[in-house]
C-alpha cells in the first residue's frame, strides 16, 4: 500500500517565502557587513586624503593579514559553539621562538616547520582538555593564554630579538609578488581554503553539526571529540602563521606582540555572522569582518584620531555585533536560538 | 520471516516482556509513564545492554554491545529530540555523518546529496520542496518526516519510533502517520511509541500494552476497541488480580 498524497499533507510545505526567509536569515548579517564596509570605504576615501591610494590599500591588506589569518580558524572553533583566547599569546610566542632560533643559527626552513608544529601542539593541549575532558574552552584558553604569555616574557626576558633581514624567511613578512605583499596574498589564500573546508568537505559539515546539535552528530557515528579537537589545532597553527608573518615583517620577535590580539580576531568572526552559540558561520563574513576592522583602524590613523581610539572603537563593535548577532538576525526565518 | 523476541529475568525497569513483530507489521507500543516502553525500545537499538534475555532476529539470536551493532543489523531508532542539526540544510541532515563524497573523500557531492535526498524524499512522499533550506526552518511535521527519511535511508528492517508525534499539530501528524504507512508498505516493520492512541489505531497491525516492565496484552488493532485499550492500560487493579488468579 502506498500512501496518497492528501490535501492535509500538502498543506505543510514549505513555501518560496519561507525559503527566501531562511536564504535572507542565514546571509542578513553578511550582507549587513558587506554594507558597513561599502559605506566606510566611502566614508574614508572622500575624508582621508590618503586612503583610497594603491599604495595604501596594499599596506591595509599586509596589517589585517594575520587577523584574517587567525579568524579564519577562529571562525571553525566558533562555529562549534567553542572559543580560543590564546591565540594571541601564542603569536607572541611563536615570533619571538622564531627570532630566538634564528640568533642561535637554526636553519629558517627548519625553524619555521618547528614554529608551526609548535603552534600545532599548543592547539592540540586546548583542543584535549575542552574536547576529550569536557573543560569550558573559555577557561582552558584563557590559562593557556597566560601560560604563553609567560613562556614568551621568560624566553625574552622581555626584549625584542632582532631577525637577520638577508634571511629568505624575512620575505614572508614584507616580500612582494607583482607589487602584492606576501602576507596578504597567504591570508587570502588561507581564507579561501577556509571556505572551502568549511563549505564543502565532510569536516566542515561536521563542524557546524557540532556546534549545532553534537549529540546528533556523535549518534551520526561521527567522532565529535576528535573534530572538536582538530578546530583548536587550527587556531594553534593559524595563530603560528600570524606569529611568523608579523616577526618576519618587523623583523624582530617580541614577546608584547598579538596582546589584545584575540579580542580582534573574535570581533573579525562574530562581525561577520558567525554564531557565537556555533552552528551557524560564514566565512565570506568573517574575511568582510577583518577587513572592515582594518580599515576601520587604518582610516582612523589617517584622520589623524588618536590610536588609543581604534580599541575603543573595537571593543564597541564588538559589544554591538554580539547585540545584532543575538537581537536582530535572530528574527529571521530559520534561526532558533 | 524476521522474529524479536526478548526475555530477561527479574529486572527491576524489565521484568521479563516478550515481544514479536513480523516484517513490514506496524506494533504500537503503548503503557504509563515508567512502563519500560523506552528502555525496551533502547535494549533494541542497542543503547542499553539488559542484564539477562535474549533478541531474535531474523531467526538468529543477536547481541547488542553498542547502538552501531544494532545498527548494522538493520535496527534503527528515531529518538524522541530528534536528533536533528537545526542550522544543516535538509540534506545535509538525511546523510550526516555518510555524506556522499568526492576527489578521494576529500569533498562533500553536493549536487548527488541533494539528487539523493530528492529521491529519498520522493519515495517516501516527503512533501519538502526543497533540500537546501536549513531544517530549524521547517514545521515539526517536517523535520520530523526529515528525521525519520534519515533512519530509512540507512536501509531498516526494523524502525523504532519514539513519539514521533508528540507537539505536532494536526495536519502534521497526519504527514508522519502516512510516512509510517509508506515505510511499512516497503517491508521495513515499524514500532511506534506513543501517547496518542488514536494514531495507533490509524497505522497499527497490533497493539502491545507494557505495565511495570512487561507486556501485559498483545492485541489485534483491527478488532480492539479504544475502550479495551484504555482499560489495558490504566486498569492495573484488575490486571493484578487476574495475575494472582494465575
Amino acid at each position: 500500500m502506498t500512501a496518497t498524497r492528501t490535501g492535509t499533507s500538502q498543506r505543510v510545505v514549505t513555501t518560496r517565502s519561507a525559503r527566501a526567509n531562511a536564504h535572507i536569515g542565514r546571509h542578513a548579517q553578511t550582507i549587513a557587513i558587506a554594507v558597513v564596509l561599502v559605506v566606510l570605504l566611502i566614508f574614508f576615501a572622500f575624508s582621508a586624503d590618503r586612503f583610497a591610494t594603491t599604495g595604501n590599500i596594499l599596506n591595509l591588506l599586509r596589517q589585517i593579514a594575520p587577523t584574517l589569518v587567525v579568524a579564519t580558524a577562529m571562525t571553525f572553533v566558533i562555529s562549534t559553539s567553542g572559543i580560543d583566547l590564546s591565540v594571541g599569546s601564542t603569536v607572541a610566542l611563536s615570533g619571538s621562538l622564531l627570532a630566538i632560533v634564528l640568533q642561535h643559527g637554526w636553519n629558517p626552513t627548519l625553524a619555521l616547520v618547528a614554529i608551526l608544529a609548535l603552534g600545532a601542539l599548543i592547539g592540540f593541549v586546548n583542543g584535549w582538555f575542552s574536547s576529550y575532558q569536557n573543560i569550558p574552552p573559555f577557561i582552558v584558553t584563557l590559562a593557556m593564554l597566560s601560560i604563553m604569555r609567560g613562556t614568551a616574557l621568560r624566553a625574552t626576558e622581555g626584549y625584542s630579538t632582532p631577525i637577520d633581514g638577508e634571511l629568505w624567511i624575512v620575505q614572508i613578512g614584507q616580500g612582494r609578488i607583482a607589487g602584492v605583499p606576501v602576507p596578504a596574498i597567504l591570508a587570502v589564500i588561507i581564507a579561501l581554503v577556509g571556505w572551502l573546508v568549511l563549505t564543502r568537505t565532510p569536516f566542515g559539515r561536521y563542524v557546524i553539526g557540532l556546534g549545532s546539535n553534537g549529540e546528533s552528530l556523535r549518534r551520526a557515528g561521527v567522532n565529535t571529540r576528535k573534530v572538536g579537537l582538530t578546530v583548536y589545532v587550527l587556531t594553534g597553527l593559524a595563530a603560528a602563521v600570524a606569529g611568523v608573518l608579523i616577526a618576519t615583517r618587523l623583523s624582530s620577535g617580541s614577546s608584547n606582540a598579538g596582546s589584545g590580539f584575540e579580542l580582534e580576531v573574535i570581533t573579525a568572526v562574530v562581525l561577520g555572522g558567525t554564531s557565537l552559540f556555533g552552528g551557524r558561520a560564514s566565512m565570506l563574513g568573517t574575511i568582510l569582518g577583518a577587513l572592515t576592522l582594518g580599515v576601520i583602524a587604518n582610516g582612523l590613523v589617517l584622520l589623524h584620531v588618536s590610536p588609543f581610539y581604534v580599541q575603543i572603537v573595537q571593543g564597541g563593535i564588538l559589544l554591538l555585533a554580539i547585540f545584532a548577532n543575538s537581537k536582530v538576525w535572530a528574527k529571521f526565518g530559520a534561526i532558533r536560538k | 520471516m524476521r522474529d524479536i523476541r526478548k526475555r530477561y529475568g527479574m529486572v527491576d525497569a524489565l521484568r521479563g516482556p516478550t515481544l514479536r513483530v513480523g516484517p513490514g507489521e506496524v506494533v504500537g507500543l503503548v503503557g504509563d509513564n515508567a512502563a519500560g516502553k523506552s528502555t525496551l525500545m533502547k535494549v533494541l537499538a542497542g543503547a542499553v545492554v539488559p542484564d539477562s534475555g535474549e533478541i531474535v532476529f531474523d531467526g538468529r539470536p543477536v547481541a547488542f554491545a553498542s547502538p552501531k551493532d544494532a545498527r548494522e543489523l538493520g535496527i534503527e531508532m528515531v529518538y524522541q529530540d530528534l536528533a536533528l542539526c537545526d542550522d544543516i540544510d535538509v540534506a545535509g541532515n538525511l546523510f550526516l555523518g555518510r555524506e556522499p563524497r568526492k576527489a578521494g573523500g576529500m569533498m562533500l557531492d553536493l549536487s548527488k546529496m541533494h539528487a539523493d535526498a530528492r529521491r529519498h524524499l520522493d519515495a517516501l512522499n516527503i512533501r519538502i520542496p526543497l533540500t537546501d533550506i536549513p531544517v530549524g526552518g521547517l514545521s515539526g511535521g517536517q523535520r520530523q518526516a526529515v528525521a525519520i527519511a534519515r533512519a530509512v535511508t540507512f536501509g531498516p528492517k526494523l524502525l523504532i519510533l519514539d513519539e514521533p508525534t508528540a507537539a505536532l499539530a494536526v495536519a502534521e501528524v497526519e504527514t508522519v502517520l502516512e510516512l509510517i504507512k509508506t515505510v511499512s508498505a516497503q517491508d521495513v516493520s515499524v514500532i511506534l511509541i506513543t501517547h496518542r492512541l488514536q494514531d495507533l489505531f490509524r497505522v497499527c497491525d497490533r497493539l502491545c500494552v507494557m505495565y511495570e516492565g512487561t507486556v501485559r496484552a498483545d492485541l489485534d488493532a483491527r478488532n480492539t476497541s479504544l475502550e479495551r485499550l484504555v482499560s489495558e492500560i490504566v486498569a492495573h487493579d484488575e490486571g493484578e488480580k487476574e495475575g494472582e488468579r494465575r
